[in-house]
């Protein structure tokens, strides 16, 4: 009995030892993404939507799977990857604009690991519809820094169409200037593991079985 | 080993539960007062271990301690990690409290069977027992990533993939479990042997 347990356990070490090698090699060619909770945010820039996802507490997710539903009807939209930085950006569907749908944002990690986002409609509507209803391309917009002289001087018309062109570009800048702060406000919304969480916990456990021994005492 | 929520199949998820409720119920069986403890004090372990990230590799990884749990407990682990497991998910989110049933299972699961497995060895004593406890805390963990393949065998992805990534992604951990093992069981023997006299007297 001894001899084949041993023996089992000798080619355990063995195994344990082939495996260690083969993680050092695939350490360095991959990277098993695994931690904990997966994080994901997304937030929207003119028409297209940027999601980022990561591990807690600061891993990006590679290659994981994308999903994006209608958070009410629960059906596919699209399917993406995210990159080596956890990214992944998509073009805001037309169904969506269409439909002013919430958007429910999905990241699949390998092993059973999963996050989500709610992007809600009001969050991405804002910055689309310039860029969807005039028909106009960016490169007819004007430089901002001229814009103001002509629209004393100029026409009713004029300043119409230069007011458009000064909107669509302050939007833009407005949104670049809001991303990280949008990104840094979504990051600090996350609720991640404090060391009061720890110590609550363990008091949780103390008191449980606390109350367990109580009882327990009480009954013999 | 923390499953996410929303992954798993309603049938998966209530598997899961109804065999953690019977792995409860046979250990609530076994709990005497004495034992309340040491419970108390493993399942503090797990509740913090999840949080202690090794810095091995690219990612940081956690310690399980399931073998640990095993050894010290034996059916009692199903308690202390259902108790631990419900409190992270919780206050952490980690996992969660739909999968709570088969996280719980994943991690405890192995701990019992350990417990079986290496009993008569750590009995022993001497080089045997040091051995044992050391493949107790590794074989814990390589048993844990078997089940959450096993787990993840209903949302379509291959079972010896996962598993292969699970168990590899672990190697580090299975092995400092390992040692974690067989050191606390040595320390425990020399300085604390009461503690282990109701199991491997």
């Amino acid at each position: 009995m001894p001899e084949q347990f041993s023996s089992w356990k000798r080619n355990l070490l063995a195994l344990l030892m082939q495996g260690a090698l083969l993680s050092l090699v695939l350490g360095a060619l991959t990277t098993p993404a695994l931690a904990h909770r997966v994080l994901v945010f997304a937030y929207a820039e003119g028409d297209t939507i940027h999601t980022e996802s990561k591990f807690i507490p600061d891993t990006p997710v590679r290659q994981g799977k994308v999903m994006v539903l209608d958070a009410k009807s629960g059906q596919e939209l699209l399917t993406g990857q995210t990159d080596d930085k956890g990214k992944f950006s998509f073009k805001i569907p037309a169904a969506a604009l269409a439909e002013k749908m919430d958007l429910k944002i999905v990241v699949e990690a390998a092993m059973g690991h999963r996050g989500e986002w709610l992007l809600k409609a009001a969050s991405y509507l804002s910055g689309a519809p310039t860029a969807a209803a005039p028909a106009h391309s960016p490169a007819a917009v004007p430089a901002p820094a001229v814009a103001p002289t002509p629209v004393a001087a100029s026409g009713v018309k004029a300043a119409n169409v230069d007011q458009q062109a000064l909107e669509a570009a302050l939007n833009k800048t407005l949104e670049r200037h809001l991303a990280p702060i949008k990104e840094m406000l979504t990051d600090l919304t996350i609720h991640r593991t404090s060391l009061t969480d720890v110590i609550g916990g363990l008091g949780w456990i103390m008191g449980l079985f606390g109350l367990w021994a109580y009882f327990a005492s009480k009954r013999s | 080993m923390h499953i996410s929520e929303g992954v798993l199949s309603p049938a998966v998820l209530a598997g899961g539960a109804a065999l953690t409720v019977v792995g409860t119920a046979i250990g609530l069986k076994k709990l005497d007062y004495e034992a309340i403890p040491r419970v108390a004090i493993l399942s503090a372990a797990f509740f913090v271990a999840s949080l202690i990230h090794v810095p091995v590799g690219p990612v940081g990884l956690h310690l399980v301690l399931n073998g640990l749990m095993g050894l010290l407990l034996g059916w009692l682990a199903f308690p202390a990690i259902l108790i631990a497991l419900f409190l992270q998910a919780l206050l952490f989110q980690f996992g969660g409290l739909t999968v709570l049933g088969v996280n719980t299972f994943t991690m405890a699961a192995p701990a019992v069977i350990c417990f079986y497995a290496y009993r008569g060895l750590l009995r022993r004593g001497g080089s045997f027992a040091s051995v044992a406890a050391f493949a107790c805390g590794a074989s814990a963990i390589v048993l844990s990533a078997v089940l959450v393949a096993v787990a993840l065998l209903t949302t379509g992805q291959a079972f010896l993939e996962v598993a292969e990534l699970v168990a590899l992604a672990h190697v580090p951990v299975i092995i400092i479990e390992g040692i974690i093992t067989l050191f606390v069981f040595v320390f425990l023997k020399k300085v604390r042997p009461e503690m282990l006299e109701g199991i491997y007297a």
